[in-house]
């Protein structure tokens, strides 16, 4: 007998609102729908009244642990529509500042895992040896999270010779412990229990449903924008492209704890090879009449972000795709036929970052079926009307 | 398959110090470039307005106090920053910046109101450099300052 | 002059007071060793070493507010927590450390009493599955049938494991089983294996990883306790504490060769193998992640439960070829 099971927007297995309406017939799902729009801040319309330097801390704060991910893409595309090309050392430490971020989304995604699957001990450790990488994105660029490093033309920071020293450091510790958790990830069983065979996603049906990233990775898709689109330094920067073939959870897994160890090797590279020059050219207060599709590698997969641009200091229109939705679609086929279960860890394999992903709420009546977007403050007021109309609650029961 | 593979690692830690910090008794270092809240050297502010514009939170404000002593005043508004340290790039003032970034990161509070900050100061007279020759390219990171 | 002792017994030792301090101390050394082993602190600050955390959580679920749902039935939903503190109480009675007679049979320690002691110890989970059913909200209904579904995995094993050491010292009184073993103490290694099994059976009574499916907290919210708030949650989390004091006092008694040596030696043995039993529960904890209840089943019929018989075979050999 079937029935529809609401999993947020509040569950402890989300870390953001996003309500998923599965119909369960026992403890098998059979249909999932996702809705969207809980975590909608406006924040294109928003980048249209902002100049281009502002909007760097605008696209920043779209997500809190991709944040480097969405200033750089749109600092990517700006720089093309202003025709100015960032000084080398600037692309370098641009790119570190990427792959740092990588790591401490891996590694952060490895934890959360750990914590889905009821695995706390991994989820500290994890969470621990990530503090490394908070306290080498904090020395420098000043802030554990938003760094802020890009500028329109380059970076705001150098670094100087004790800060590249402390890095390496810190790499070589996390080279060691990433190996450990390689290790145990594979061999415990009751955690490989949990993973293998859950949220299955043929190459197929990876490739019908666009799915981007490490999803589509661990279905045996080479994808990555990195090798598909080299840009700035990853024409020069020797790495692999890791997948695996289970196409499940254990392959999400194996293929991000992979990439920790690719982006351990770049972050080496990058530090050990460092050009001197300039960190930063100058950028004009406005740009020609441009349009612009800039694409970039985040830890969840492919970003892109569209900027039209129309002579004045400030954007046109600026429209931001993130990985997560991409990966929707994909999610709703492997939720299918799937144990309840396993709802929190297939959800979060697709390593969810909701709130880079919103959409508008839109209200379809349901007699018409007309659409309509409406304001928030409509919204608000509709909801009051109703509180008001509704007969008052009886007493509720207070003794033990 | 092996069981127990974590054992080792997890009695290893029964006897090391543990990994956090026993705050707010005991705290953390913040490194040296760490970005906490701005505030204003009055002495050497020109009001050149450049932070006030490149905010992308508005949150500086500059006001005219009298126009014929040349005093301004500047509210910095704590709870609109977004601490991204804008305002200390864009300031043109040279060799030391009118505006700079502390290393505070205890500044919450129970009023929104408290954490504004004001000055009150004279416009300084930005000394003019010798220009260097040959030119240089410029390598500051962005946007030319209102003046030129 | 025997109704005041058997007032005292029932309210101060071995009784609510005495459960009660004892068992927020059992979560207090858990949930350090627990911190310990993952490189944290743990509680510290309420008290010495963070001590009374557990009475400070206790107190602050009492004075929280108790919301009801409207559509629960409101008659089993307040009743069970009360019962189920009284069940796991009287179960605590049960235990051999001193106040027994091993002469003659009193009210708390006569044959049979380990059948009893077990069986009491079962009803909670029957508490659990009432309290996920009466409250009417999916997560909870979820959350009940899990913890019925794990019954018939561990409970079979259960009752093997710990019956063993009893036919090996034959009888069926906990303080004579108890005596036995301590007069022969070479005949507890033969109940290794069942040791290990006991250990795992009760870690899947008490719902701790990797067997705490039924109020899983990233799958469904909270499970059979989704709706309970207050005083309710309160006695609920008591309830738990201090099933876990009895289960390692009935694995130490069994296994370990219980409490000798009367008043203060006894209650020193007596915290001192349980705190042994409750670090190997936690060391448990530490090491797994959480399994489906699908593979819980299959793991209790599939190793758990033909080890035990293996256990039983053991011990009817060596009784009979050396006693």
């Amino acid at each position: 007998m079937k029935f529809t099971i609401p999993i947020g927007p509040q569950h402890p297995a989300l870390k953001e609102p996003i309500s998923l309406r599965m119909t369960v017939d026992g403890e098998f799902i059979r249909d999932a729908d996702i809705r969207l729009g809980y975590n909608h801040r406006g924040l294109e319309k928003l980048a249209e009244e902002k100049t281009w330097i502002q909007n760097i801390y605008l696209t920043e704060r779209i997500c809190g642990i991709c944040s480097h991910s969405h200033s750089t893409c749109y600092v990517q595309g700006v720089e093309k529509l202003m025709e100015i090309t960032p000084p080398k050392r600037g692309n370098y430490i641009r790119y570190l500042v990427s792959e740092l971020e990588r790591i401490h989304s891996h590694l952060l995604w490895l934890g959360v895992a750990g914590h889905e699957a009821g695995f706390d001990s991994f989820f500290m450790y994890t969470w621990r040896d990530r503090e490394v990488v908070m306290d080498i994105l904090e020395m420098i660029s000043g802030n554990r999270v938003h760094y802020a490093i890009n500028t329109l033309g380059g970076v705001r920071r150098n670094l100087d010779e004790m800060q590249v020293k402390k890095s390496l450091e810190g790499m070589e510790i996390l080279k060691k412990r990433s190996e450990y958790y390689f290790k145990i990830g594979v061999n415990e069983p009751t955690f490989v229990a949990r993973l293998a065979g859950v949220g299955y996603l043929s190459k197929q049906q990876a490739i019908d449903l666009c799915a981007v990233g490490p999803t589509a990775r661990a279905s045996d898709i080479p994808r990555d924008v990195r090798r598909d689109d080299p840009h700035a330094v990853y024409d020069e920067v020797p790495f692999d492209v890791c997948t695996a073939d289970t196409c499940d959870v254990l392959g999400r897994v194996v293929v991000r704890v992979k990439e920790l160890m690719e982006s351990y090797k770049i972050c080496d590279f990058l530090l050990r090879n460092l050009p001197a020059g300039d960190i930063a050219v100058k950028a004009p207060r406005k740009a020609k009449p441009n349009e612009f599709l800039s694409r970039y590698e985040a830890p969840r997969g492919e970003n892109t972000h569209y900027i039209k641009s129309n002579g004045s200091d400030k954007p046109e229109r600026l429209k931001v795709r993130a990985p997560t939705l991409a990966n929707y679609a994909a999610t709703v086929e492997m939720l299918k036929n799937g144990f309840i279960a396993d709802i929190p860890l297939i959800f979060a394999a697709i390593d969810p970052c909701i709130c880079c992903a919103e959409r508008t709420v839109e209200l379809i009546n349901g007699r018409t079926g007309a659409e309509k977007i409406v304001r928030f403050s409509e919204l608000r007021k509709l909801a009051e009307d109703r509180f008001k109309k509704l007969p008052p609650k009886r007493n509720a029961v207070w003794p033990l | 398959m092996k069981v127990a593979v974590f054992l080792p690692e997890l009695l290893r830690h029964l006897f090391k110090k543990p990994a956090t910090v026993d705050y707010p008794f005991k705290k953390l270092e913040v490194p040296k470039d760490f970005r906490g809240s701005p505030f204003l050297h009055p002495g050497l502010c020109i009001a050149c307005r450049a932070c006030e514009r490149d905010c992308p939170a508005e949150a500086i404000e500059i006001r005219s106090v009298s126009e014929a002593e040349k005093k301004f005043e500047m509210v910095i508004h704590n709870d609109r920053c977004i601490h991204c340290a804008q305002c200390v790039d864009s300031c043109p003032v040279t060799p030391v910046k009118a505006m700079e970034m502390d290393h505070q990161f205890e500044i919450a509070g129970f009023d929104r109101h408290d954490l504004k900050m004001k000055w009150e100061f004279v416009r300084a007279v930005l000394k003019k450099e010798p220009k260097p020759a040959p030119p240089k390219p410029e390598s500051s990171p962005q946007s030319e300052p209102a003046q030129s | 002059m025997a109704v005041v002792k058997t007032l005292l017994y029932l309210l101060v030792y071995p009784g609510i007071i005495f459960l009660f301090v004892y068992s927020t101390f059992c979560e207090w050394f858990d949930r350090k060793v627990y911190a310990r082993l993952q490189n944290r602190m743990g509680p510290t600050h309420t008290g010495r070493w963070g001590i009374l955390q557990p009475v400070a959580d206790f107190f602050k679920l009492m004075s929280k507010e108790d919301v009801v749902p409207d559509q629960a039935d409101k008659r089993l939903f307040n009743l069970l927590p009360i019962v189920g503190l009284a069940i796991v109480g009287t179960s605590g009675l049960l235990l051999p450390v001193w106040h027994f007679n091993l002469a003659q049979s009193g009210f708390n320690s006569f044959s049979g009493d380990i059948i009893v002691i077990l069986y009491l110890l079962s009803l909670p989970t029957l508490i659990f599955f009432l309290a996920g059913w009466s409250s009417t909200n999916y997560f909870s209904t979820i959350g009940g049938t899990r913890v019925l579904t794990m019954f018939f995995g561990y409970e079979v094993p259960l009752f093997m494991a710990v019956l063993s050491p009893a036919i090996l010292a034959n009888s069926w009184r906990l303080a004579e089983i108890a005596a036995f073993y301590q007069k022969k103490p070479w005949f507890i290694l033969p109940n290794l294996l069942g040791f290990v099994i006991a250990l795992i059976c009760v870690q899947a009574k008490l719902e701790r990883t990797p067997f705490d499916i039924p109020h899983a907290e990233t799958e469904i919210v909270g499970g059979t306790f989704t709706e309970y708030s207050g005083k309710k949650l309160a006695f609920f989390r008591l309830m738990t504490d201090i099933e876990l004091v009895v289960s390692s006092g009935l694995v130490a008694a069994v296994f370990l060769g219980g409490f000798p040596g009367g008043l203060w030696l006894g209650l020193l043995n007596f915290v001192v193998k349980t705190l042994f039993v409750i670090f190997l529960l936690s060391l448990l904890r530490a090491m797994t992640s959480r399994i489906r209840v699908d593979q819980v089943v299959s793991f209790a019929w599939k190793y758990l439960a033909p080890l035990a018989v293996l256990q039983l075979l053991i011990v009817i050999l060596i009784k009979g070829l050396l006693l």
